[in-house]
């Protein structure tokens, strides 16, 4: 929210986006205290495919920094894959991979295929309530191991930042090793096979596989845990009598 | 009598014409505009469908926030 009310972060996205908002989750107020809640914001094409997701909280200087290497990776890919839809989907998972690698220093390999998409009329496949099928929970590619690339100090040092990054969380590799990852290594781990996909298959998993939040419709619960002890305030404030002792 | 019901009745039936100015009824426009900021810097459209109709018009992209809770109420955010 706060990021959002940033004036250069304002401007900035009003100039190259045009922006909305959508309810996905819920929260508890208990006793007047915030329990659980999350955000996610996703850059996509006009067409609603996602390009890149900031999830979780984060500073204005960091949405500014992603919006901005969103505008300019599609201006460079558009330029580099001469408008082939194909090419530019295998270039921009390419460059999720690329981004993984560089700033923590883990190598995954780029889905540049899409597999076949299951049939959402089908009677296997499981629907919520209404009718529509269930938000996906999309595999991450798994990750390969470190870059060779990289002497072990630069890559204790990217560990580091990863193992400081909000929502940091160990992960294994094809090799059974452990690594660590915070909420924005995981989304370009995901976005390295599964970006340009409709929002609302990657959505799900955006925010209860990375996020660790339950999606739901249900409005925002206000509960009271000692109802009783109010009632006893309030009873004292009416008129200076002390109702509640009998 | 007569002659002021006459004269009553034309300028009733007139009156439509009297009240035209010239002018022709404004087109809707198929331009969607931003519904609000909801406290924040940004111009929100009213849904996702909106903002995507404008930005491929516009030739931009699309930001959309996913929220816990009512964006729209600070309390509830």
């Amino acid at each position: 929210m706060n990021a959002l009310a940033n004036e250069e972060v304002g401007k900035y996205l009003n100039e190259y986006y045009c922006s909305s908002f959508q309810k996905v989750a819920t929260f508890k107020i208990v006793g007047g205290q915030k329990q659980g809640g999350n955000v996610a914001a996703y850059f996509c094409a006009p067409d609603g495919r996602v390009l890149h997701c900031v999830a979780g909280p984060v500073g204005g200087d960091v949405l500014l920094r992603e919006a901005k290497w969103v505008v300019d990776s599609v201006k460079k890919t558009l330029a580099d894959t001469k408008g082939d839809g194909a090419k530019f989907k295998a270039a921009w998972r390419t460059l999720h991979a690329q981004r993984l690698r560089d700033q923590y220093g883990l190598a995954v390999e780029a889905v540049t295929v899409d597999v076949t998409e299951q049939d959402p009329n089908s009677a296997l496949t499981y629907k919520d309530p209404s009718g529509r099928p269930i938000a996906p929970k999309l595999p991450p590619p798994p990750i390969d191991g470190p870059d060779v690339t990289l002497q072990a100090k630069d890559l204790a040092k990217r560990q580091n930042e990863a193992a400081n990054a909000p929502g940091a969380m160990p992960i294994g590799d094809r090799k059974g090793n452990r690594w660590v990852l915070g909420n924005d290594g995981r989304v370009h781990m995901l976005l390295a096979a599964h970006s340009l996909v409709k929002i609302e298959k990657v959505y799900g998993t955006v925010f209860e596989n990375i996020l660790n939040e339950k999606i739901s419709t249900k409005p925002v619960e206000v509960l009271t845990p000692f109802p009783w002890v109010e009632k006893q305030r309030a009873a004292r404030n009416l008129d200076g009598i002390d109702r509640s002792k009998k | 009598m007569r002659s002021l019901t006459l004269v009553t009745a034309a300028s009733l039936w007139l009156l439509p014409l009297l009240a035209w100015s010239g002018e022709k009824p404004a087109k809707p426009t198929d331009k969607a505009e931003p519904s609000g900021s909801c406290g924040t810097s940004i111009d929100f459209f009213d849904s996702p469908q909106d903002a995507a109709k404008q930005a491929l018009k516009d030739q931009k992209l699309v930001f959309v926030v996913h929220v816990s809770g009512n964006f729209e109420d600070p309390r509830f955010t």
